[in-house]
């Protein structure tokens, strides 16, 4: 950006005005022509400016025959036949185009990752399963901030996050992933006879044909399902009865303890958002945000006031720029961030804040 | 003035602002930044111009407008996921490649006599006999009995004023508005 286009506008504006007013100099001309070489931005205000001022001398012909001096009132324009029917039709169409604008609706950047990914699952789909006595092994782990898409034998994909360990052992009789540490979401293509399962925190989360999410966090797993079924159960205590989880549930267990919301299809996806590197808070408490941030980013936040946990946040974020997340909360919270190497450390502003 | 390029500029690319307006609006967060937005396009566009005219301005000026937002979230330090969606596949709307506007003959009066009535009252009689009656400014000053200093000041105002609604279909080519509501995606409380 040159400068400010209203202070640009201006000059342009005024340099337009000395012209008019009459007995200009080859020496002001010079000045004016200096003025916009100097600068495209000037050049095409003022060619802007200029072409509206010289338009409106077509008025004229719409004056013609009226007493001079005489200035009409407005919208007096209107009555006269000659404009009226133009210039409510061009307000309709006004109208009209203001109306579709808001019809539109805009695609959610999931549907293309989702599609991708169902392609993806297709074209994998064509491998032929041959060795029944066979264990395919393989292991991936990706670095923080990383995010991977990887295509299982079977067909189906594993998205990563970041720090994210997935170990297979795919059998004749089972799909055995086992989530060591980090979050993946499984794309997983359909096969009856072989369930697909994803060991993590002692628990067994057991799919067919489905779409969910697997996370660790320290003692805690989450289970994100977006499509079909699956089947959460405790590797440990297999005389517990499983969780059977359909699309839109979000499992969420430490130790013993299993609770399961229903959500909307939005909101599973909304959690999931980390496949596009993004995050989502609708009020969410500060505490658990950096908690995200601090998964995607070596350079950790760190809370040094515990009574800023509280503070609610919202919005679509980048997760790989916590920065520009710390920025923010310095705006609109009384919240101060002190950049360090490794570490943003956030305390509370000391002065008085009241728009809290 | 009066190069090859300033009229192709004029002619070509101008006729295109109100449609160009819409789209910066529409895919733009925060509208106060839309005539800065509007500027920068046009002066990419000029520029480029210079070294070749394009051959097809209107497509031209909008893949111009679409780098420039792109660019932009880019160096953005925040980008709501909206934003991102909607940047990584701009789409012209159709109304946005439909020719231009037609500027012959009651259109572009109605425009302009509209344009011409938003002005605040002084400044609209000094627009109108200056432009219409083709009074000088010494005399304007003379009949209104105000300085001729006023007089400029109504004429700089009034070409500024006449430009945004008459190219860009409003006074500050800004919806206060949709601004406002849209740019509540952040919300806090305690």
């Amino acid at each position: 950006m040159t400068d400010n286009h209203r202070q640009i506008e201006r000059d342009a504006a005024l340099w337009l005005a000395r012209r008019d007013a009459g007995g200009w100099s080859d020496r002001q001309q010079a000045a004016l022509d200096a003025w916009l070489a100097g600068n495209v931005a000037h050049r095409v205000a003022f060619l802007r400016l200029e072409a509206a001022w010289d338009e409106a001398a077509r008025l004229k012909t719409f004056a013609a025959g009226d007493v001079a001096g005489r200035i009409p009132a407005r919208g007096e324009w209107a009555c006269s036949p000659y404009f009226a029917p133009s210039i409510n039709s061009e307000r309709a169409v006004m109208r009209d185009r203001r109306a579709a604008s808001h019809k539109r609706r805009r695609w959610p950047a999931f549907a293309g990752i989702a599609a991708s990914l169902l392609v993806a699952a297709a074209v994998a789909g064509g491998f032929v399963w041959r060795d029944y006595t066979h264990v395919d092994r393989a292991a991936w782990k990706t670095a923080m901030g990383a995010r991977e898409v990887v295509h299982l034998p079977d067909g189906s994909t594993a998205t990563l996050g970041s720090e994210t360990d997935v170990r297979m052992a795919f059998s004749r009789g089972e799909r055995d992933l086992e989530l060591t540490r980090g979050e993946a979401f499984f794309d997983v293509a359909h096969d009856a006879v072989r369930p697909f399962v994803v060991r993590a925190n002692g628990y067994r989360v057991t799919a067919v044909g489905t779409r969910f999410d697997v996370r660790r966090d320290a003692g805690q797993l989450r289970v994100v399902v977006t499509r079909g079924l699956v089947r959460l159960q405790s590797a440990h205590d297999p005389a517990k009865p499983p969780a059977m989880l359909p699309a839109g549930s979000i499992a969420t267990v430490a130790g013993d303890d299993v609770a399961i919301s229903q959500v909307s299809m939005d909101e599973a996806r909304e959690a999931l958002s980390w496949r596009n590197g993004f995050v989502v808070f609708h009020r969410t408490p500060l505490a658990e945000a950096v908690r995200e941030f601090n998964r995607y980013n070596t350079r950790q936040i760190v809370i040094a006031d515990s009574s800023l946990d509280g503070l609610r946040v919202g919005g679509n974020f980048k997760l790989d720029n916590s920065d520009a997340f710390v920025r923010l909360m310095q705006a609109v919270f009384p919240v101060q961030a002190e950049l360090r190497d490794r570490e943003i450390v956030l305390t509370r502003k000391s002065r008085a804040h009241t728009a809290h | 003035m009066g190069s090859a390029v300033d009229d192709w500029f004029v002619s070509e690319v101008l006729v295109h602002e109100q449609a160009l307006m819409r789209f910066l609006h529409r895919n733009w967060r925060d509208h106060d930044e839309v005539p800065d937005l509007r500027q920068e396009v046009y002066v990419r566009v000029y520029e480029a111009a210079t070294r070749r005219v394009p051959d097809s301005p209107k497509s031209f000026l909008f893949a111009t407008a679409r780098n420039l937002l792109v660019d932009r979230v880019r160096h953005q330090r925040i980008v709501p996921i909206t934003a991102v969606g909607d940047i990584e596949q701009l789409h012209v709307m159709q109304d946005e490649l439909e020719p231009g506007r037609w500027l012959g003959g009651r259109e572009a009066l109605a425009r302009l006599a509209r344009a011409l009535d938003r002005l605040p009252d002084r400044c609209r009689e000094v627009v109108w006999l200056r432009r219409i009656e083709d009074l000088p400014q010494k005399e304007i000053a003379r009949r209104l009995g105000i300085s001729e200093k006023t007089v400029e000041k109504h004429i700089a105002k009034g070409s500024r004023m006449l430009a945004n609604h008459f190219h860009g279909g409003s006074d500050t080519n800004a919806a206060p508005g949709k601004a406002r509501r849209e740019r509540a995606w952040l919300s806090k409380s305690t």
